[in-house]
C-alpha cells in the first residue's frame, strides 16, 4: 500500500503507549500538558468538554480550538461560548476556507451531502481547517475513545503519532486521553463534577455534529446511527468486505 | 508501466457509486486509455478477478488501482486522488487532499 512518508517525533511513542495505555486520561493529559507547550485541545462541543475540564486542574494556560462548520446546531454554539466563559479560555474558532464553501455550494447546493455523501462537505468544512491549524502546533489532544465507533475508533491508542497531518518537515502527536474511556464513564465524570453540558444531549443527541447530519439516538441505538445515516447503504456498496466473509465461509 | 484498476459490479450488474464516478472521471479527463487493463470484482461471481485482486491486496472498498513498473514494482493505490497525483502527476487541489486524509482516516469526519 502506498504511504506518505512522515517525520518522526524525538519522542518515543510506542514507548510512551506502552506505558500510558493502561493510565488515566488525567494521568494522559497531564503527561501531554506538562511535555509540549505548543498543543492544543480539539473541542467539538459536545461531551468531550469533560478534557477542558480536566485541562483545568493541570495547567491555567492551555489552549482550545473548535470548529465551526457553518452548519452547528444552535445548541452547540451556545454550549461553546459557555464553556468559553465557564473556563475563561481564549478558545480559538475555525472557520473553513469561504472560498471552498462558495465553490462547494455554487456546483452543489446547500445540501449536496444527502445525495453525494458527507465526505466532500466533512473535508472542507472540517478536515481542511483542521490541517491548516494543525500545521502550526507540535501536539493535538483529542476526545476520541474506542467505544464510539466499533468499526473505526476500535483500535486508537491514547498516544500516537498522527500521521494523518504529520508532513515530512512536521511531526505531530496526537493524545487521546479518553480512549479507554466508555461513554458511562465521561457522563459520569460530567455528572459528579457539574460539568456543563450540550443541550441537544437532553433532546437524545449522543453523537454531535452538524445539524443536517445529526439525528437523535432511541435507546439501544449505537450513537453512529444519528450521523449521516441515509449512507448506510451506500457505503457498503463498494465494500469488499461481505464477499470476502461469504467466500471465507 | 501497467496499470490494472478494479471496479466493483453490484447484485444488479451496475458498477458501484464509486467505481462508477471515477470511471465517468477518467474518461472525461482522457485518461481511461492509460488504463492497461479494468477488471471487476462482480458481486454475482465470488470467483471474479477483481474479488481475487482484493483479497490477495488486502483493500476493502472499490475502486482501487494496482500500477506495476517495468522493473517489477508494484504499488496498490486505495485513493484515486494519490493514484492521479503520483501516476499521472496531476495537480492535487486542498480539498482533495483533505478528502484524502478523510479517506484514509474516517474517523476524523466524527471530531
Amino acid at each position: 500500500m502506498v504511504q506518505t512518508q512522515v517525520k518522526q517525533p524525538d519522542l518515543d511513542i510506542e514507548a510512551l503507549q506502552a506505558s500510558y495505555s493502561e493510565k488515566s486520561p488525567m494521568q494522559v493529559l497531564k503527561f501531554a500538558l506538562e511535555q509540549f507547550d505548543n498543543i492544543a485541545i480539539s473541542f467539538s462541543g459536545a461531551e468531550d468538554v469533560v478534557l477542558i475540564d480536566m485541562a483545568a486542574q493541570i495547567r491555567s494556560d492551555f489552549k482550545v480550538f473548535t470548529i465551526d462548520t457553518g452548519r452547528l446546531h444552535r445548541e452547540t454554539y451556545e454550549f461553546i461560548d459557555k464553556v468559553r466563559e465557564k473556563y475563561k479560555l481564549e478558545l480559538e474558532v475555525l472557520f473553513p476556507d469561504a472560498a471552498k464553501v462558495e465553490a462547494l455550494v455554487r456546483e452543489k447546493g446547500l445540501f449536496s451531502f444527502y445525495k453525494d455523501g458527507h465526505k466532500e462537505c466533512c473535508a472542507i468544512r472540517k478536515v481542511d481547517s483542521l490541517r491548516r491549524k494543525l500545521a502550526h502546533v507540535d501536539a493535538w489532544i483529542t476526545g476520541q475513545r474506542k467505544d464510539q465507533s466499533p468499526d473505526t475508533r476500535a483500535t486508537i491508542p491514547v498516544i500516537q503519532v498522527d500521521t494523518a497531518f504529520s508532513t515530512d518537515t512536521n511531526s505531530l502527536v496526537k493524545f487521546n486521553p479518553l480512549a479507554n474511556w466508555t461513554s458511562s464513564q465521561v457522563w459520569k465524570y460530567i455528572r459528579f463534577n457539574q460539568v456543563p453540558f450540550n443541550k441537544l444531549h437532553k433532546k437524545g443527541f449522543i453523537s454531535i455534529g452538524c445539524e443536517p447530519c445529526t439525528m437523535p439516538v432511541l435507546p439501544g441505538q449505537h450513537e453512529r446511527e444519528g450521523r449521516w445515516w441515509w449512507e448506510n447503504a451506500a457505503d457498503k456498496e463498494c465494500g469488499f468486505h461481505s464477499m470476502n466473509a461469504d467466500d471465507d465461509d | 508501466m501497467n496499470i490494472t484498476m478494479v471496479k466493483k459490479i453490484k447484485a444488479d450488474g451496475m458498477p458501484c457509486r464509486k467505481s462508477a464516478n471515477v470511471l465517468s472521471e477518467l474518461e472525461s479527463s482522457g485518461l481511461l486509455p492509460s488504463i492497461g487493463r479494468v477488471v471487476a470484482a462482480d458481486e454475482r461471481n465470488p470467483k471474479s478477478e477483481g474479488f481475487a485482486l482484493a483479497l490477495q491486496y488486502d483493500v476493502e472498498a472499490a475502486p482501487f488501482f494496482i500500477v506495476e513498473q517495468e522493473d517489477g514494482s508494484e504499488a496498490v493505490y486505495t485513493t484515486y486522488s494519490r493514484f492521479l497525483k503520483d501516476v499521472f502527476n496531476h495537480e492535487v487541489s486542498e480539498t482533495d487532499q483533505a478528502l484524502e486524509i478523510l479517506a484514509q482516516n474516517p474517523d476524523l469526519d466524527f471530531l
